[in-house]
């Protein structure tokens, strides 16, 4: 208790620090505790005095006012830990007070003292164990209690108690990987130097030195580094899944006063103050403002560097801290993962709410039936008369009631839920058993990441596939180019005559690899007079983002994008060698001759701009803008007059003929006036608060008037099987579109090469598919233009969208049910040139209008809103980073296995579980709906059937096992067919025949109606259950026990008969 | 071996690979049309055999509530005091014995549950001294005495007691009637327990409680001709524990198996004297019944219909099944 005290004391004390003024030095982590009070007033209030005086600023924009225009109330001092550590954040149960975090991950949920009370908290918001609670309370009432406590109490307390364990396990777990991440070493600045301290002791305003390859501990802003102009590099695919190195610099005035040697004692007398915005979860933004010597410094997203993050690249980087432990922006962004739940649990959660009103029903006519049995028999006679005790027929009525409700509560029983929960983890662990689903190249097999969704594999009806990467092997490779209206590399069809590789022993930086081999380019390369091609070399070696690694003497290319490595990996096999590059100057080897470029301005590649360009000085003085991008946003900015046009715009639809992916490269010369004027802007727009469409804007106008250089052509190969996988889950009756960022015509033409389209499928697109939508009936108008093209009914059509048009189309009210209407005429939809917030939104859009499963499959980061937005979401396991792995709940390495995945295990799990479900409901039910029929013969008075410990037991014990087999093993082996006879519907068979999973898809095994007579079917198996022995024991000597246990054995064996006949049932559906 | 450790290929067995034997039975026609016939001609057998002998049972039964124009002891209905009454009737031909004689109420709701609980099987099992469950009430306590044997059950005991004559020669000659073994064995070995004799009496083992408030005699005394019988092990007493599972149910009162009547009840007019203590008049009736037994046990002719009628209907069903696969057979389905 004092304890806690001391903390409110100190709370209230944190304005006015009463603690004596002292020298307040940066502290050794030992004695941190000590110095705790030891804290310099004026130093309080340094931040608070510069403010109003502020005269001068360093920035040229000048304008303090638009920094002050977004909140920065987060407050930071440098080596002034003392300030930090009053406003330190502490916890006591769930009242939070301080502002600064510490920097020790707790992911953990449960202490000693809160594990109870949360773990069962969280157990009772399910619905079925609140009524099984209620079940038990109502068990525990004398008066009522027609069974014993125990029936429902001791499987309560094992489900909990398992529950909790698991739990608890899991929260220990992650106790240990939190330690684990805590006990990370990292160097901290004291007055004893750099001392190694453990991350959780890093505190706001700490100083760390960071070196190469480190995992960064908490948010910082970069104060300097051991490279040129305090640059540092950082690879961010822990947090965005993008692999490419990203560069950070420090700021200008820290760079030139702090990276002085020696280092430490300029570092120790730093004493900015950063004021930044409160801690958010904005990965890409960042607002701040460093204040230091009477100077106000803008800091915004290039000069920090985030927790998790990596640094590469880089020796030494020392930064300040700023946000430590949960105010870090990564784990800001940790989300609580969405549950999803199956349609089948939906429905089983309904019949259950179902089951239990009609159970109450029954009760209520139950117990008015004991009200006119205790009204007009008992009082007849004299022993009912005294076995009531002498209470009004009503009120024995009422506990009749909930006599009745204990009775027949078994029929919904807790080991329904238990099981269900069991027989989901087996079938989840056998996909993950299966050598099919396991890929020997990668050492991966299949995984169900979440257990739940099992089932609904079966009845999944859209599959929402990304193209690159999942359909494709996203290893692009280069294939042709079209240079000045030339093209080079000879088509596909030509390759096996010319085969042989190209000679490149006079490139000492080759390292093979290529797969282009037309002589006549490198003849052109080497002619001087060809400028044009050159120029078209220079622009693929110099526009990238891409870092160079030198290893074994030739350079390693580490880029963000598959395509860009593919395309200067293809110029340095050529002689166009890019060898590295600083912050602002880029160095190229053209055929031996090194040359040094200066980086003026880099246009980043972002999915609404499609295109990136970079402003280059080269060796002569010469201003270059060099662009590359897709190719309808190059061609809207070429000059009017540009030469090539036509036949590069033949040559790029020959190129998405052939499946290829295609980049246009361009370049312009740029005035200095223009640049000059530009950067000017380019500054004053980067400081401003919303600088991202300004800056849009701004690169717009520099990337206009561009003179067209050529066009590269990539091929991104097809997946292994996946033309066989579509066309089988067609077959099936999946409906399977394709959402990529690809262009029209490539997502087209991946489209007939993976069999999704047929040869003759009509595509609808652009102003046709605009006044479709507009249409009122757009059925009649497409089947009224099919008979005109064709004359035949039954040509198929195939959506394609792009994602401008469908951005166009949302803001049109009701378009979606048009599309959706649309969509259901068509053989597929094609949505390309989508970003991953639309891919999301389409899935959305499928989720809202059809009540069909959805499964997203993707590879890549830009795929997870997809992969979450889905039913069920796939991750494949491939180049591009785990980040969709993380998100889906099912893993695969290849995208043919998706085939075994749906068809077979997806099927079975669905029978199996509809099977199981279905029989579980009715073996409970008959065997509890037993005492509504006796009901009549023992005066309504809540008399069970059977012995007490047999229904405690029937479910767990008597009846469990063979259940459980029917929901794990259960295959069809034989599937007799109208037309060819008993067919073999095992693994493979249910391969070759997908149009069995149209069962699924149908919801043909578990719906209302087989729910319905299911039950009405119990209601008959009880019936025979009470009135055949009823007829044996009438006016006999049998006693009520004999009865029972006849009663009893007749429901064990008729519920165990009916597993074999259930199975037979639903064979011949 | 190294290899093997690193790489996670799953196991190649029958059970992860889903390759357990299995066995599927194929519902054709061929199999199951014979079959249900053959169910059906089994069913109809049984049940022939079981009609057959439910007839062959003979049942005397005789109602003696006392209300109603043809019931016997009318004299006894509204008497509250024990009351004789003679209930007369004859054979003409031998009744078969062994000979079972029982007596049976109806609308007597002995599997009400707050009925049926109203017992404590601790103390049927010997101990007295304990204070009885509270599911007896109230026949917990009478005169601040525990109640032995405690409950509704108990208290509702059956008290009438009956004596066979034949009328010989105008003379009544006894029928020996057999109280012996007429309860199951369980219930008289295991369940059911005198408390401990104190010095030889069964009286003074029961010191301390008091019968049940409808009981004439105190549970030791319930049998003065057979000591052996008294207590919570007399034969009735067990029979009567035993609750019936329907409101209208027999028990076994008697046995006819001695001296003349080893073979059966023969021709001639019986009397059977009845004392009549037991009200039933106000909810239902109450009744005598005389049977012997076969292979099956009593009569019943329930179950041999039922079996007939489930063979009808398997027979009919192959029959229909027949005629179907005649008409709509295809080739292909003949396997």
């Amino acid at each position: 208790m004092f304890f806690v005290y001391e903390l409110i004391v100190r709370t209230l004390q944190q304005p006015f620090p009463a603690s004596p003024a002292e020298a307040c030095s940066p502290l050794h982590p030992s004695h941190k505790r000590a110095q705790n009070h030891r804290c310099v007033r004026e130093q309080e209030h340094r931040c608070f005095k510069q403010l109003p005086s502020s005269t001068s600023s360093t920035m040229s924009a000048g304008d303090p006012t638009s920094a002050d225009t977004i909140d920065l109330s987060w407050e930071v001092r440098a080596n002034n830990r003392c300030f930090h550590q009053q406003q330190h954040r502490r916890s006591f149960l769930c009242f939070t007070w301080g502002k600064y975090a510490d920097n020790a991950v707790r992911s953990y949920k449960y202490s000693p003292l809160t594990f109870l009370p949360l773990t069962l908290y969280e157990q009772f918001q399910r619905v079925a164990n609140i009524y099984f609670l209620f079940m038990v309370t109502l068990q525990c009432v004398p008066a009522i209690s027609t069974l014993p406590w125990y029936t429902t109490m001791l499987p309560l307390l094992t489900v909990l108690s398992v529950r909790g364990l698991r739990d608890l396990v899991d929260d220990l777990a992650r106790r240990r990987s939190d330690l684990q991440i805590n006990q990370r070493q990292c160097d901290i600045l004291t007055t004893q130097g750099f001392t190694s301290v453990q991350w959780r002791d890093v505190c706001v305003g700490d100083i760390l030195r960071l070196s190469k390859d480190q995992i960064i501990p908490a948010d910082m802003v970069l104060l300097c580094t051991s490279e040129p102009h305090s640059l540092c590099y950082v690879e961010t695919s822990d947090i965005d899944g993008e692999t490419n190195l990203k560069f950070r610099q420090a700021l200008e005035v820290t760079h030139q006063e702090l990276s002085s040697e020696p280092i430490e004692p300029t570092l120790l007398a730093f004493d900015g103050c950063v004021r930044c915005q409160q801690p958010n979860s904005h990965l890409h933004s960042f607002k701040g403002m460093l204040d230091w010597r009477g100077e106000h410094h803008l800091l915004d997203t290039k000069h920090i560097l985030l927790r998790g993050t990596v640094l590469r690249n880089t020796d030494v980087a020392y930064g300040l801290t700023i946000y430590t432990g949960a105010d870090c922006k990564i784990l800001q962004n940790c989300g609580q993962l969405t549950v999803k739940t199956t349609r089948v649990e939906r429905i089983l959660n309904r019949v259950v709410f179902g089951i239990v009103l009609l159970l109450l029903m029954v009760s209520l006519l139950l117990a008015v039936g004991a009200g006119i049995f205790e009204a007009q028999v008992a009082p007849r006679s004299e022993v009912l008369a005294s076995v009531g005790a002498g209470k009004t027929p009503a009120y024995r009525a009422f506990l009749t009631f909930w006599g009745y409700v204990i009775l027949l509560s078994p029929a919904m029983p807790m080991s329904l839920y238990i099981s269900f929960e069991v027989v989901h983890v087996i079938h989840s662990l056998l996909i993950g058993w299966d050598l099919d689903l396991y890929d020997p190249g990668s050492d991966t097999p299949a995984q169900a990441r979440s257990t739940a969704l099992n089932e609904e594999l079966g009845q999944v009806g859209y599959l929402l596939s990304d193209k690159t990467g999942t359909l494709t092997e996203n290893r692009l490779l280069f294939r042709q180019c079209c240079i000045a209206g030339v093209l080079y590399g000879l088509s596909q069809s030509h390759t096996h005559i010319l085969r042989l590789p190209l000679a490149l022993h006079w490139n000492p930086f080759s390292c093979g690899g290529l797969q282009f081999s037309d002589q006549h380019l490198v003849d052109r390369l080497h002619d001087p007079g060809c400028s044009e091609v050159r120029e078209f070399f220079t622009a693929l070696a110099l526009c990238h983002t891409v870092m160079a690694e030198w290893k074994d003497g030739a350079p390693v290319y580490q880029a963000a994008s598959p395509d860009e490595e593919a395309l200067v990996g293809m110029a340095r096999e050529l002689g166009w060698v890019f060898i590295s590059r600083t912050r602002d100057s880029m160095t190229l080897s053209e055929l031996g001759h090194v040359h040094n470029y200066q980086l003026l301005a880099l246009l980043d590649f972002t999915s609404e701009r499609r295109r990136m360009s970079v402003v280059v000085r080269d060796s002569h003085g010469r201003l270059k803008l060099y662009c590359k991008g897709a190719d309808i946003v190059i061609l809207e900015r070429l000059r009017p007059d540009c030469p090539h046009r036509e036949s590069t715009e033949r040559s790029l639809e020959l190129y998405a003929q052939g499946c290829l992916r295609t980049l246009c490269v361009a370049v312009r010369p740029v005035p200095e006036e223009l640049w000059e004027e530009w950067s000017h802007t380019l500054v004053k727009a980067a400081i401003m608060a919303q600088c991202s469409s300004m800056l849009d804007t701004l690169y717009d106008t520099m990337e206009r008037e561009l003179t067209l250089l050529g066009v590269t052509a990539i091929e991104d190969r097809l997946q292994d099987g996946v033309p066989d996988t579509i066309a089988t889950l067609r077959q099936a009756g999946i409906k399977v579109w394709v959402l990529t960022g690809d262009k029209r015509e490539t997502a087209v033409n991946i489209g007939y090469a993976c069999r999704l389209l047929d040869p003759d499928t009509r595509l609808l697109q652009g102003e046709e598919l605009r006044q479709l939508l507009e249409s009122p009936d757009p059925e009649a108008i497409l089947n009224n233009s099919k008979r005109k093209d064709k004359g035949e009914e039954h040509s198929i059509s195939t959506l394609v969208i792009t994602g401008p048009e469908l951005a166009e189309l949302e803001e049109q009210p009701g378009w979606d049910e048009h599309f959706m209407a649309l969509s259901k005429l068509c053989q597929s939809v094609l949505c390309c040139r989508m970003t991953p917030g639309q891919k999301a939104g389409v899935v959305q859009l499928v989720r809202k209008h059809t009540s069909a499963v959805t499964m997203a499959i993707g590879d890549g980061a830009n795929d997870v809103n997809m992969i979450k937005t889905a039913h069920i979401g796939v991750g494949l396991s491939g180049v591009e980073g785990s980040q969709a792995v993380q998100n889906a709940d099912f893993s695969l390495s290849k995208f043919h296995f998706l085939r075994k995945l749906l068809l077979v295990h997806g099927r079975w799990s669905y029978r199996r579980i509809s099977a199981f479900l279905l029989y579980f409901l009715y073996k409970t039910s008959a065997f509890a709906l037993v005492h509504v029929w006796f009901a009549f013969y023992n005066g309504f008075s809540a008399q069970p059937m059977y012995e007490n410990w047999f229904i405690t037991l029937y479910t767990v014990m008597y009846t469990a096992i063979p259940v459980q087999c029917l929901a794990i093993f259960e295959q069809v082996l034989n599937h007799v067919s109208l037309f060819s006879g008993v067919q073999d519907v095992s693994a493979e068979g249910s391969m070759r025949w997908p149009e069995l999973y149209q069962v699924g898809l149908k919801q043909q095994l578990f719906n209302w109606c087989q729910l319905v007579l299911t039950l009405l079917y119990s209601v008959y198996t009880s019936m025979v259950l009470f009135f055949l022995p009823f007829g044996v024991v009438y006016l006999s000597t049998f006693d009520f026990q004999a009865f029972a246990v006849t009663v009893a054995t007749a429901a064990v064996f008729s519920t165990m008969t009916e597993v074999r006949e259930e199975e037979s049932r639903k064979v011949n559906q | 071996m190294k290899t093997q450790e690193t790489t996670s290929r799953p196991d190649n067995t029958a059970f992860t690979q889903q390759r357990l034997p299995a066995w599927q039975p194929v519902l054709s026609a061929g199999i199951v049309i014979p079959g249900f016939l053959f169910i059906g001609l089994a069913f109809i057998g049984i049940g022939i055999g079981l009609f057959i002998t439910s007839q062959s049972i003979q049942v005397l039964e005789r109602d003696y509530t006392g209300t109603g124009s043809s019931s016997a002891c009318s004299n006894c209905v509204s008497s509250n005091i024990s009351c004789f009454c003679q209930l007369n009737f004859s054979l003409s031909a031998l009744f078969p014995g062994p000979v079972f004689f029982y007596y049976g109420l109806s609308n007597y709701y002995q599997n009400v549950r707050k009925y049926g609980v109203s017992r404590d099987d601790e103390q049927l099992w010997g101990d007295v001294s304990k204070s009885p469950c509270s599911t007896c009430g109230p026949y917990q306590y009478s005169q601040n005495m525990t109640i032995a044997p405690c409950g509704a059950i108990a208290n509702s005991m059956f008290n009438d007691s009956f004596t066979l004559y034949q009328l010989v020669n105008m003379t009544k000659k006894t029928v020996p009637l057999d109280g012996k073994g007429i309860a199951w064995w369980t219930d008289y070995s295991i369940k059911f327990r005198n408390p401990t004799e104190v010095y030889g009496s069964l009286a003074a083992a029961f010191n301390g409680t008091v019968k049940p408030v409808n009981w004439a005699k105190p549970v030791y005394d319930l049998d003065p001709s057979n000591p052996a019988n008294n207590g919570f092990l007399n034969q009735d007493f067990l029979v009567w524990m035993r609750t019936a599972a329907l409101p209208d149910f027999w028990k076994l009162y008697r046995r006819i198996n001695a001296g003349d009547y080893v073979s059966g009840l023969p021709a001639g007019n019986y009397t059977l004297e009845i004392q009549y203590n037991y009200p039933v008049a106000d909810f239902g009736r109450k009744s005598v019944i005389f049977t012997n037994v076969a292979w099956m046990g009593a009569r019943n002719s329930f179950l041999g219909i039922a079996y007939l009628v489930m063979g009808f209907l398997c027979v009919v069903m192959s029959m229909v099944m027949l005629i179907v696969y005649a008409k709509f057979n295809t080739p292909g389905e003949d396997s």
